[in-house]
């Protein structure tokens, strides 16, 4: 009987929606940010599948219709970008300046630490998309031949540290321009340090949101040149 | 009637994206090409924001959801994990760590030197 019920496309799709209008009904009711939507609802709808043993291929059945979506929700970046554009005119050398170094901060802190901690292949290419929004991140993982699920952990991982420490790193750093701040939290954590950098000021979120686009195109680059000289 | 001919819009211009990448065999993917274009489009004025607002909107005010399924798909991939798991959040921590300490000093230095100018 389960079977006919879960073997449909109406189950993955329902699961989904229903857990992630939960975890944002929570959100909402407790005024607490740090409730993720996207890491609790992916987590639930696991541990409900591994404890009920229905097959994986019976959720994906539906989410698969939920997942064809990442293609549009990937063009539709270009609207913020577009929106901040007269920002990035005015003050191009520091914000590309900026994104650039951050970067290739990021290309070569997991480089070298994957191979410090003895990561294999497979995970260091995952954890590359690291900084960048989902969509994008994501879309790089299958182009690396990485794993799309370890991608998204990872990229959820950074952007609720980002966003938790920015405040402090600021302090301790001495960074206190609002284009400083701001660009820092979208290159590092794309949009969850951007609510953050919204929080801290009208320049900074403006900054954050026009980051998180420049970074992913940056990085897709740079990945994309050491694909064609056969590092990856 | 709106919502259909902006998801219109959008979708052709994803399609679009996808076509170009597999046809030139670009190794760029085909919905970071979409991005390109549609920013293209809205610059070059060929596409105006209220061509595609609302649509745009809802897509990015609910971007998480999207994403539920590909984090979902952990759970097939977890051997990769296997036994890395603490050095993998590690490399995270300190990747993550690492790229706003140089992001927010080498802006902060540009931004103050070109203040000096």
């Amino acid at each position: 009987m389960t079977e006919a019920l879960t073997n449909t496309h109406l189950f993955g799709i329902l699961l989904t929606l229903g857990l992630y209008f939960g975890c944002i009904w929570l959100r909402k009711r407790h005024k607490k940010n740090w409730i993720n939507p996207l890491l609790i609802s992916a987590f639930a709808i696991i541990i409900f599948l591994t404890q009920l043993n229905i097959p994986y291929e019976h959720y994906t059945k539906g989410a698969g219709f939920i997942h064809a979506f990442l293609g549009p929700v990937t063009v539709v970046l270009a609207l913020p970008l577009y929106r901040q554009r007269k920002l990035l005119v005015q003050h191009k050398y520091s914000i590309i300046g900026g994104i650039i170094s951050g970067v290739a901060a990021s290309f070569i802190s997991v480089i070298i630490l994957s191979r410090i901690f003895h990561l294999n292949d497979v995970l260091e290419r995952s954890l590359i998309p690291h900084s960048v929004t989902t969509p994008i991140g994501i879309a790089l993982s299958n182009s690396l031949n990485a794993v799309e699920g370890i991608t998204v952990i990872s990229i959820i991982i950074t952007g609720l540290l980002g966003a938790a420490i920015a405040k402090i790193l600021y302090k301790i750093l001495k960074i206190t321009h609002p284009i400083a701040k701001g660009l820092t939290l979208g290159t590092a954590a794309h949009v969850l340090g951007t609510t953050k950098a919204i929080e801290m000021g009208e320049t900074e979120g403006a900054v954050s949101s026009l980051a998180i686009g420049v970074a992913a195109i940056t990085t897709v680059i740079s990945a994309t040149i050491l694909q064609i000289v056969g590092w990856y | 009637m709106k919502i259909f001919k902006q998801l219109l819009i959008i979708l052709s211009i994803n399609f679009a994206g996808e076509l170009l990448s597999e046809a030139l065999s670009l190794p760029l993917p085909g919905s970071i090409i979409g991005m390109l274009i549609l920013l293209t489009f809205l610059l070059l004025g060929l596409v105006k924001e209220e061509h595609i607002a609302e649509t745009a909107s809802f897509l990015l005010d609910n971007m998480p959801f999207f994403f539920i399924p590909a984090g979902v798909s952990v759970m097939v991939s977890y051997q990769f994990l296997e036994g890395h798991l603490a050095a993998t959040i590690s490399t995270i921590v300190l990747s993550t760590l690492f790229v706003m300490i140089i992001t927010g000093l080498i802006t902060q230095f540009l931004i103050k030197k070109k203040n000096d100018d």
